[in-house]
């Protein structure tokens, strides 16, 4: 495998059955198609095999190993589609090197990797990013401004331009580096955990609101629940109790996010038909 | 623009989107950038972009990963923007509305996967007969069928939903409205719920415990915690770096390694 590395870099005319036009073609069509023909048995199979299908084609004339290379992209494969180019790309830079020989270490490539690299990719593409820019872009649109929606389109135009990035590194530098970075690729998904979580804690405390119009009467005094007893304990504490609860619910196999959401609509309509919960008063 | 142009347009919005969401992801699927299209197409930003915001802090960490359905937020957030417009109704009835339908179209999307495993084989068996471009074409399905999601739900919200609407205004109660929008503000939980699932917290509930105070004690904004969570991060990837390298030298020296292994353990539950 390591000697893929040593050669695809140097771009000897023999080594190379590809043109950049024709591999950025390839990716760009992955990109298109992603989880659009998502199905529960091979996932991104079907993707990977539409995509390439046009690449692989020049590289293998031959119908019979041409259709073996179809198999073998027919298999399961699931990852971020965003990190899926760079193996995608290392595993193209084997194939068009050693042909057809190169099936059984194309499909290992692909499985090892496609764990570790969702780890990292839904991390930061799915959660992390969404978590920081959605709160950003979220209190501004509240406001009626569009500014942190356009900002977010543009981050997304430079992660279309990553993608692309992405696949070329894992073509150029094959196997070698995508498997070594693989190993890194824990300890950084740990960290960007940890920004993660400290959003999260953020979160908490300012976008669940839970707010109780509740008084009580001692004689002529009223005492306001909410700015009276519960903020005087701790701010936020009615958020960080519910975020508690939803937490050890979604711990459990009987509920289902989808049950939670109903869950809280009830609470909410009863709570709002007693008057115990209330629309939070803005500051 | 006439109305007849904006339903058109707008239909074509929440099809093209849920295809951009899950392949190219330029405008991708986000209550933000989706209601910006959409306010854009109503011709009322400063409202849409309201209602997008709603359903974006309420979607927070909601996310579809590997394969899972999560309610639809970029489609509640077109539905949402479009009735308002149309007939004026506010936010709580946008989120009231939008919502329903986005939590309803997490059924098709099963179908979807379901089916489109059927078109999986097709298309393997079109390679067997080496009949290649027919195994190209018949993978058109699948997003065919995700556009097919959105469009048959905007069908129907613009061809009966702004009469519906006008006709429930009037006969829903104050408390009804309120508590609607009483759940719109705690439902970013769920989201916050499923985040906390996917992370480590166990190891990391300090960090958690950090973010929570700089917030609901300090006030820092968003951004300005990002920057702390970020610093952490730093430190923690340079200990698990370090660590990993004294565990490799100590492997080598044929060292028991065994209590830095320990550390890294619990993630991956």
């Amino acid at each position: 495998m390591s000697d893929v590395q040593a050669q695809t870099p140097q771009p000897t005319e023999p080594q190379h059955k590809l043109t950049k036009k024709e591999r950025h073609s390839a990716i760009l069509r992955y990109m298109f198609m992603g989880v659009n023909n998502f199905n529960y048995e091979t996932q991104q199979g079907p993707s990977v095999v539409w995509s390439f299908s046009k690449v692989l084609r020049k590289i293998y004339p031959n119908d019979d190993d041409y259709v073996a290379a179809l198999d073998n992209h027919f298999k399961y494969f699931n990852t971020t589609t965003a990190m899926g180019g760079m193996i995608l790309g290392a595993t193209l830079a084997m194939e068009e090197h050693d042909g057809i020989k190169s099936k059984d270490a194309v499909q290992a490539l692909k499985t090892s990797l496609m764990g570790p690299f969702a780890g990292v990719g839904d991390t930061i593409i799915w959660i992390l990013l969404p978590t920081i820019m959605g709160s950003i872009a979220g209190y501004m649109a509240l406001q009626g401004n569009p500014l942190g929606a356009i900002i977010w389109l543009i981050v997304d135009m430079l992660l279309f331009w990553a993608r692309i990035k992405l696949f070329d590194i894992g073509y150029d530098s094959g196997v070698k580096l995508v498997t070594t970075m693989a190993n890194q690729l824990s300890a950084f998904t740990e960290a960007a955990s940890v920004m993660g979580i400290t959003v999260v804690g953020t979160l908490i405390a300012t976008v669940v609101k839970v707010y109780t119009p509740l008084q009580f009467q001692f004689g002529k005094v009223k005492l306001a629940m909410q700015t009276g007893v519960l903020d005087k304990i701790m701010p936020a504490l009615l958020p960080a109790l519910v975020a508690w609860m939803v937490y050890k619910l979604l711990g459990s196999k009987k509920w289902t996010p989808n049950r939670v959401i109903v869950l809280i609509l009830v609470i909410a309509l009863v709570g709002s038909f007693f008057g115990i919960l209330g629309v939070q008063p803005t500051k | 623009m006439p109305y007849i142009l904006q339903d058109i347009l707008i239909i074509i919005l929440a099809s093209y989107a849920t295809i951009d969401n899950q392949g190219i992801t330029i405008m991708n699927y986000w209550p933000v950038t989706v209601g910006l299209f959409a306010g854009l197409i109503m011709g009322d930003l400063p409202t849409a972009m309201t209602i997008a915001g709603t359903f974006q802090l309420m979607s927070l960490g909601v996310a579809g990963l590997g394969g899972a359905s999560v309610p639809d937020y970029g489609l509640a957030t077109i539905v949402g923007i479009y009735l308002s417009a149309r007939t004026g109704a506010g936010l709580g009835t946008a989120v009231a509305v939008g919502l329903p339908v986005g939590l309803l179209t997490i059924q098709l999307d099963v179908l979807i996967k379901i089916a489109n495993n059927f078109i999986a084989h097709r298309a393997q068996a079109y390679a067997h007969a080496k009949e290649f471009n027919k195994m190209r074409l018949v993978n058109w399905i699948g997003p065919l069928f995700f556009a097919l999601k959105n469009f048959i739900p905007m069908i129907l919200i613009v061809t009966v939903g702004p009469s519906a609407i006008s006709a429930l205004l009037k006969v829903i109660p104050e408390w009804l409205t309120n508590g609607l929008t009483i759940a719109g503000s705690m439902l970013p939980v769920v989201g916050i719920g499923m985040l906390m699932h996917y992370m480590p917290l166990k190891k990391y509930i300090w960090v958690l415990m950090i973010g929570f105070v700089m917030s609901a004690y300090l006030n820092v904004p968003i951004l300005g915690v990002a920057i702390i969570g970020l610093a952490l991060a730093i430190y923690t990837y340079q200990n698990l770096i370090n660590a990993s390298k004294k565990n490799a030298v100590a492997t080598a020296n044929g060292a028991d390694a065994a209590d830095t292994e320990e550390e890294g353990d619990d993630y991956d539950e």
